[in-house]
């Protein structure tokens, strides 16, 4: 309750540019869960197609129909989700969204173009990514293109009284508190 | 016509002598003969009061507008009167509860920058010493909600010491920009000494 100031870690970072790290694991994250769902999708049009007809098949991804398939499923998984709402699994779980490069809410066209031309950034041994490194503001080639850009959305600052919160719980309770730093929203090394 | 109610005490069979007297005894028995005296005395009274008081209404009106007040207070010594106020005893005959009972506090809030109050509060030090802690633990807690800001912590960690090392390759001195708004159309929230927050830089703890 006193006057003193605030740590720097107080200082949010939500609205920011998100960095390479956040925004790699959101994409591994994606990566993993549409690849999921489309091996489940297909094991069930396996199963399906073996009950109507009463003949075994296989798909694979080598299957040029079903790679066609799963390249049309990840523009909509990733185009849906970017139009709809701005933000993947991956990326809600990162709490990282994507917006307009000035700051509005993605519009669903941009959320389309991003996902249509998103592959464009894989080429060259992924030079468009480059940006997210070097560029000022953490844009892909992507991101130029489409006129957006990936900002941190979660709130840090909340974040942060939960772990307080947490700690004092623990201390009131007699169990030990988090390990200091570990993963402490708002420090060093964890703040947003 | 009504009769009369007998009055106890007064015999039934009474001399000759006595009616006159009997029926002036009834009559004053209804009617005060000082009555009359008052209703003329009320008369002249209400009057001359009304008029008193709007002499003595006039008259204080003449004083004050002639009176120069601020002059008046000036030449009074405020502090000497004070002094001789004994406070405690005022206080003393103050009910604050009908005092609170009067005060407008919507009114009054809405006076009140909230957002600048709740800045110079140390809210670390406040969920610390505070039952606040545990009462924001259990509505907002949980393995996951723990695991995913400690998840998004470290991401946001590197991402700053990635940065940090590329800016620094890269022999940049400034900060990067803001970004231009939030998801939701607002601006970036201000840092708690109120300026717009910038990136993660080196040797900077966030």
């Amino acid at each position: 309750m006193s006057g003193r100031p605030h740590a720097p870690g107080w200082v949010t970072s939500q609205g920011h540019y998100a960095g390479s790290v956040s925004r790699l694991l959101a994409f591994i994250i994606d990566a993993a869960v549409s690849a999921g769902l489309f091996s489940l999708g297909l094991a069930a049009a396996n199963l399906l197609w073996q009950v109507v007809t009463g003949h075994s098949v296989h798909w694979t991804r080598a299957n040029i129909a079903v790679a066609i398939i799963f390249v049309v499923w990840e523009f909509f998984y990733f185009g849906y989700s970017w139009a709809a709402s701005g933000r993947t699994f991956g990326m809600a779980v990162l709490g990282v969204r994507v917006i307009r490069a000035d700051g509005a809410a993605l519009d669903p066209w941009r959320g389309v173009v991003r996902a249509l031309v998103f592959p464009l950034s894989f080429l060259f041994l992924g030079l468009g990514f480059l940006g997210i490194l070097v560029q000022r503001e953490h844009r892909a080639l992507h991101d130029l293109i489409a006129g957006s850009c990936v900002v941190y959305a979660w709130d840090a600052r909340a974040a942060r009284l939960r772990f307080l919160a947490r700690d004092a719980d623990a201390s009131v309770n007699g169990s030990s508190p988090s390990p200091a730093g570990a993963g402490r929203p708002g420090q060093a090394g964890g703040s947003v | 016509m009504t009769r009369t109610p007998r009055r106890p005490g007064l015999p039934r069979h009474h001399p000759p002598g006595m009616i006159p007297a009997m029926a002036a005894w009834l009559i004053l028995g209804v009617v005060d003969p000082r009555d009359r005296i008052r209703s003329a005395g009320k008369r002249l009274t209400d009057p001359a009061e009304a008029l008193a008081q709007r002499v003595a209404e006039r008259v204080v009106d003449l004083v004050v507008e002639v009176l120069d007040v601020n002059a008046l207070m000036q030449r009074l010594d405020l502090n000497a009167v004070l002094r001789r106020v004994d406070v405690k005893a005022l206080l003393d005959q103050v009910d604050l509860n009908d005092l609170i009972s009067r005060v407008d506090l919507d009114a009054l809030m809405a006076r009140v920058d909230v957002n600048e109050l709740v800045q110079h509060l140390d809210i670390d030090a406040l969920v610390e010493q505070t039952d606040l802690g545990a009462v924001i633990a259990r509505s907002s807690g949980g393995v996951a909600t723990e695991a995913l800001d400690s998840a998004r912590s470290q991401a946001v960690g590197m991402d700053g010491f990635i940065d940090r090392w590329v800016q620094r390759a890269l022999r940049r001195s400034h900060p990067g920009p803001v970004a231009p708004g939030r998801p939701d159309g607002q601006e970036p929230p201000l840092s708690p000494n109120g300026h717009a927050p910038t990136l993660p830089q080196a040797g900077q703890a966030h």
